[in-house]
């Protein structure tokens, strides 16, 4: 059964849509990641045009992770202190890095600087964490929970201004800092058109000292808002944002997103993070074999036939 | 006959080769008769099942031995930002980029026999007919990067090749049927990649590589109900849009956890 998308301009199959988004939201409800930097290029393997497909994935990610938020929320794995700080920090870093996407589409090649970009991180990322991951499964290597590590990071922190305590993670530390990284990675999230989940899950475990499934929980909180600033953003500026797309989505991402919250609480931490790891470097071989071999067409139609 | 003995021979042949001057154009322009042409349909709406068309055109031929050409083209202007990836250092990615005009959004051939048996080059390029008619058309323009010569090869190949993807660009060379060496018939496919707008059909006839009839039949292809009210709104209301994907998107996240709630139980 086809479907006709009205921004998008070309029809496509309702099961094939509904079952995409449905995977995407399992993921995000079970990592805490948006699924963005996923469902972007699966739809752009569908054939949806590049900006209309990452302006409705936009889209899309608010209902899947609010979905997730609210599951997380009644399971009470959201700290809404600490998620309001990331929030405010990803509004400031997305913000500047749509500016600085502004500037890299003039200069003409920003899918490939997108690209390197996700291999690096993507690689780095993936592959420390598969490797924490794995040595706390086998019971040796460093144990990254909050206790340990807490008396190191806030013997450094503690001297920063804004202190901050906050309940749900248990920690104690400065607020200037998880807004910093917030920043960082909302800059990277404008750049590479994602939700920021899979840089700002491990951030938030490794670097800020929050417990696993409470680092999910709250990043799925800040994802809401600051994908919804940038959907509606897209929608003003861009005329980019094919709801009916979104919708069909949407329907298949937040009854994805309720089974992933529900699977990841009966996993735990160290496996979730093993499956993430493993997801991660997958996508990372994928776009370095994307930009070392050569395509089957040289020539691609910038702005594609739909949309603006 | 005395008059004509009066009028001095001169201008017998004059007036002869005159006439003969006035008879030729008048022999070949009436050959040029109009084709009537019926279509199944003249509007394609654009609906929430949309997944293309199929349109069929039914014409009649003045003569059993003559072969149909039509052409079926968008109106308009359709320019396309094109790049071009090559080779830096271990990389591939986008070296260059152009504009490119003249080449139109759908084209499509169809034809009885194998085009070049039916008529020269000379006529194909008035007409309209071939790939390379196409190509002549295209203008490029350099937007970045190094121009090459090959770039207007490698550039229409390329957009040729996404465009037959698409179904956009199509040449059939025996797809026209004749029956009772009466009437012509086939149809076109309307991919849904095929935007709103306005597509003209131009059938010709052609007998000996010379023109004998032409026919054209218009068609629009718009978008209506739900489809037409998402553009509409999203083009002209883009604040309201934008607002309502934001609630739309939050209302269904938060219904299915109540839904949720119900279900599961804790």
């Amino acid at each position: 059964m086809e479907v006709y998308l009205p921004i998008a301009g070309m029809s496509i199959n309702i099961v094939l849509l509904a079952g995409l988004g449905a995977m995407v939201g399992f993921l995000s409800g079970l990592f805490g990641v948006g699924g963005g930097f996923i469902m972007t290029p699966l739809m752009m393997m569908a054939g949806i045009p590049p900006a209309v497909a990452a302006a409705s994935d936009s889209n899309q990610i608010v209902a899947g992770a609010a979905s997730g938020a609210f599951a997380h929320w009644r399971l009470r794995n959201v700290d809404f202190k600490m998620g309001t700080v990331l929030l405010l920090g990803g509004l400031v870093g997305g913000t500047i890095g749509v500016q600085i996407v502004k500037v890299l589409r003039e200069l003409g090649n920003i899918e490939f600087v997108m690209k390197a970009l996700y291999v690096l991180m993507l690689s780095t990322i993936g592959g420390l964490m598969f490797m924490e991951s794995l040595a706390t499964i086998r019971g040796r290597g460093i144990r990254k929970s909050a206790s340990p590590a807490k008396p190191r990071k806030a013997s450094i922190w503690s001297r920063l201004p804004l202190q901050m305590h906050f309940r749900q993670s248990n920690l104690q530390t400065s607020a200037i800092f998880p807004f910093t990284i917030a920043m960082f990675v909302g800059a990277l999230a404008a750049l590479l058109g994602v939700g920021g989940g899979f840089i700002m899950v491990p951030a938030m475990i490794y670097i800020i000292g929050m417990p696993t499934i409470v680092a999910v929980g709250t990043d799925l909180f800040q994802i809401v808002v600051t994908t919804a600033n940038v959907t509606f953003q897209q929608a003003v500026m861009n005329h980019t944002v094919d709801l009916l797309l979104a919708m069909i989505l949407l329907l298949g991402s937040t009854v994805g997103a309720q089974f992933g919250a529900r699977v990841g609480r009966r996993l735990r931490g160290e496996q979730i993070r093993i499956l993430l790891a493993i997801i991660v470097l997958v996508f990372a071989v994928k776009f370095i074999f994307d930009l070392l071999l050569q395509p089957a067409n040289l020539i691609t139609l910038a702005g594609g036939q739909g949309g603006h | 006959m005395q008059i004509a003995r009066a009028i001095p021979p001169r201008f017998h042949v004059f007036a002869c080769v005159m006439f003969l001057f006035l008879l030729v154009p008048a022999i070949t322009r009436a050959q040029v008769s109009e084709v009537v042409t019926v279509t199944t349909k003249r509007t394609v709406d654009i609906g929430l099942m949309y997944n293309g068309d199929y349109i069929y055109f039914f014409g009649n031929i003045p003569d059993a031995s003559a072969d149909v050409i039509v052409r079926l083209t968008s109106t308009g202007d359709a320019p396309m930002t094109v790049t071009r990836k090559g080779k830096v250092a271990f990389f591939w990615m986008n070296v260059k980029q152009f504009t490119v005009t003249g080449l139109p959004l759908l084209y499509k051939i169809h034809s009885t026999r194998p085009i070049r048996q039916i008529l020269d080059p000379a006529l194909a390029k008035e007409l309209g007919i071939g790939y390379d008619v196409l190509k002549e058309q295209m203008k490029l323009e350099l937007v970045r990067g190094e121009s090459q010569p090959d770039d207007r090869d490698i550039v229409f190949d390329g957009v040729l090749k996404l465009k037959q993807d698409a179904i956009l660009y199509n040449i059939d060379e025996q797809r026209i049927e004749v029956t009772g060496g009466a009437i012509f018939k086939h149809y076109f496919r309307f991919p849904s990649a095929a935007k709103e707008g306005t597509y003209r059909a131009e059938s010709y006839v052609i007998q000996n590589g010379k023109l004998v009839g032409k026919g054209v039949d218009e068609i629009v292809i718009r978008k209506s109900g739900i489809e037409a009210a998402f553009t509409r709104m999203a083009g002209e209301q883009p604040v309201l849009y934008g607002f309502v994907a934001v609630v739309v998107a939050l209302g269904m996240g938060l219904l299915v956890g109540f839904i949720f709630k119900k279900g599961g139980g804790h």
